[in-house]
């Protein structure tokens, strides 16, 4: 198949342009080492490839250089029949400095560029005329204008590229890319003089948007708020999804077992396939709706401020801004979270960030806070009268594994284990102009984050729910104390006897080392109880006449807090790191971190 | 004086970038737009010396006071 590439600075519109072109179905590689995702679909005859937006050809962070070789790469393939540069008309000057780099780039591979000039409705919005003719004939490349958004000129575009008009173009005179950095900046800052919109119009906008909210004090309060609505959304906005997702797997089960029978098919459909799969998929919803919000704060311009305005309190800890949205989404689901990091510059920043993302509360840990707090915190208690003392306990276990996470950041950065990644790159952003999110580009970003979660997490889990119901229900019509997973609980008794917990709870934190969730399903049955994630109530109550006490169960709140216990998140850092030995000694580590918590909980409290 | 030195609101032009910067991080500023000449305006300062904010050419950027000072300008002929 015949390809078009497409390539631009980030914040041209390039991903709405790409989705108008190819319409709604599309496929996403990602290339392994560091995540970038190079999209693709069709249009007519041609396949067109989505490169990731990138500042310049010469690279910067790990997965500029990958996007970058991937350019290469496709730019030299026969296939390849043209490339289509995208600029932001509003801002011809930045965009010039990628486009002749490309140009040389397509050049050299003896293939044409073309040039999208987007965002023209806005530019003629400011009562401003772009010389298109005069520009192509500078450029000596066809030169486009159109807007993504609002569809001017798309067809016309479209139909330019399916029947090839632009290899009718015949510039004055004949162009000769230019090589180096200093010619291609000057090259361009003299085109701008002529062709571009003057920047303080388009600039005034942004600029009042700003000063309210990068303003000291409103500025602050918008980012709260903003957070806050944020973490709304993944707690409350998510509840229906993930409902509906359990009540369809619930459904599934009872319609597929029916066929099977009574025996070993049924309960292992039952609890490894439903159970313990499905309590897996239930969190996809949480983390399609947290992709939705971070997708709406990107498009719209606002996550460029949210990095600056962290920038300054990350700092202390050895962080970057850039660190704050992989944190954030850490809340959701450390696995997308520790993909987004791809986009801090320094590597030395990206992997402190990375190591630490495992500590924030991410929503498999709910169900274990539900159930303990509410074993251990009275339901009708409120502190200074107003706020619910299991809300305030909640908010506890969320601040304590953030503060932890800074104070561990802080030690690596002054630490030499992540020596190898000494290189600093300093922080700078720009800060995009402020615009309306178009659904489009967001409507694939949540369905990929939703189907590259499910492929990057469903075969480990699979394997690992596999694993543990086999060893829990083999041998034959034992109860599960009998089981190998029993005996396996009672032989390492003695490991959790200093942290006040008997096997029970020995077997349930063993099988939650694979993923967190499993905690309470697993305490469930082996507090003989049916369906214990649905009835946390019923389980805490038999906890509670069990009579846990209350240090014991603060070292083990701690416990869940700090442990990473997800093989997923595992194997994604190991992904994005390339370092095995790292990945499983964090594991370890943070493994024998909440172990020491949870003693010295028990033993002090 | 270097670019941090610029108090909301002041205007100069690009001198030089410190020698010392990585090839990398000068090539991408340059790509950026901090040239010699090229005339920059400092938009906003942050409390806690946060990063400022600064237009050049028809850009706006934030960079950290790190950064800022391995750039510097001249205020004498703005344009």
């Amino acid at each position: 198949m015949k390809k078009i590439l497409l390539v631009g600075k980030p914040n041209c519109g390039k991903s709405l342009l790409f989705n108008q072109l190819t319409g709604l179905r599309q496929k996403v590689a990602n290339y392994p080492g560091v995540t970038v995702e190079i999209k693709s679909g069709a249009m007519g005859e041609y396949e067109v490839i989505d490169f990731p937006g990138t500042y310049s050809l010469s690279t910067m962070s790990i997965d500029e250089q990958v996007a970058v070789e991937q350019l290469t790469l496709r730019v030299n393939d026969d296939e390849t029949e043209l490339v289509v540069c995208v600029l932001d008309a509003t801002r011809l000057e930045r965009s010039l400095v990628f486009a002749l780099q490309a140009q040389l780039l397509a050049s050299k591979a003896n293939k044409p560029i073309v040039y999208v000039l987007n965002f023209i409705d806005e530019v003629k919005r400011f009562g401003h005329n772009i010389d298109i003719d005069g520009l192509a004939n500078e450029l000596g490349a066809p030169v486009y204008a159109l807007s993504a958004r609002s569809l001017d000129g798309i067809a016309e575009f479209k139909n330019a590229l399916l029947n090839a008009e632009y290899k009718n173009f015949n510039p004055l005179v004949p162009k000769i890319p230019l090589e180096t950095t200093k010619e291609v900046v000057d090259f361009s800052r003299a085109l701008a003089k002529t062709y571009a919109i003057n920047k303080d119009v388009v600039l005034k906008n942004q600029n009042k948007v700003d000063n309210f909210l990068l303003n000291s004090l409103f500025g602050s309060f918008a980012f709260l708020a903003i957070m806050f609505v944020l973490f709304q959304s993944i707690f409350t906005w998510a509840a229906p999804l993930m409902d509906g997702v359990e009540t369809i797997i619930a459904g599934m089960a009872v319609f597929i077992t029916q066929f099977t029978g009574q025996g070993v098919v049924t309960d292992f459909l039952n609890d490894a396939i439903f159970g313990g799969v499905g309590s897996f998929l239930v969190f996809v919803p949480q983390i399609m709706v947290l992709t939705f919000i971070i997708g709406l704060l990107e498009d719209s311009g606002y996550l460029a401020r949210a990095a600056l305005i962290c920038h300054k309190p990350l700092s202390y800890f050895g962080l970057s801004g850039r660190s704050f949205i992989p944190y954030l989404s850490g809340h959701a689901c450390a696995i997308p979270a520790i993909m987004a990091a791809r986009t801090i510059e320094s590597p030395r920043k990206r992997l402190i960030t990375m190591m630490t993302i495992p500590l924030m509360s991410c929503s498999a840990r709910l169900p274990v806070y539900a159930l303990l707090v509410s074993v251990f915190i009275p339901s009708d208690v409120y502190w200074l009268g107003i706020f619910n003392l299991q809300g305030v306990t909640f908010f506890g276990l969320y601040m304590f594994g953030i503060v932890t996470a800074l104070i561990i950041s802080a030690l690596l950065s002054r630490s030499s284990i992540t020596d190898h990644e000494k290189s600093e790159m300093p922080f700078i952003i720009e800060l995009p102009s402020y615009r309306l999110p178009h659904w489009k580009p967001l409507y694939h970003r949540v369905i990929n984050s939703g189907v590259q979660f499910i492929k990057r997490a469903a075969p480990i889990i699979f394997m690992v729910a596999v694993g543990i119901w086999v060893l829990g229900y083999f041998p034959m019509n034992a109860s599960l104390e009998e089981s190998w997973l029993g005996s396996i609980g009672h032989f390492v008794e003695p490991i959790f006897a200093p942290l006040g917990l008997d096997w029970r709870y020995g077997i349930a934190i063993l099988m939650s080392f694979l993923a967190r969730e499993v905690f309470v399903g697993a305490l469930g049955t082996l507090y003989g109880m049916e369906g214990a994630d649905e009835n946390i109530a019923g389980l805490a109550q038999n906890i509670m006449n069990d009579g846990l006490p209350l240090g014991t169960g603060i070292g083990l709140l701690l416990f869940y807090v700090v442990a990473l216990q997800c093989v997923a998140t595992v194997a994604t850092l190991k992904a994005e790191t390339g370092n095995s030995k790292l990945s499983w000694g964090l594991y370890a580590a943070y493994g024998v971190l909440a172990y020491i918590l949870a003693f010295l909980a028990n033993a002090l409290i | 004086m270097t670019l941090w030195e610029l108090h909301k609101g002041g205007t100069a032009n690009i001198s030089h970038l410190c020698e010392h910067l990585d090839d990398s991080v000068s090539t991408r500023l340059v790509e950026m737009g901090f040239e010699t000449d090229q005339y920059i305006k400092c938009l906003r300062r942050s409390i806690f010396s946060g990063p400022l904010v600064i237009q050049i050419g028809d850009c706006v950027y934030s960079l950290e006071q790190a950064l800022a000072e391995q750039i510097f300008i001249s205020t004498s002929n703005n344009n």
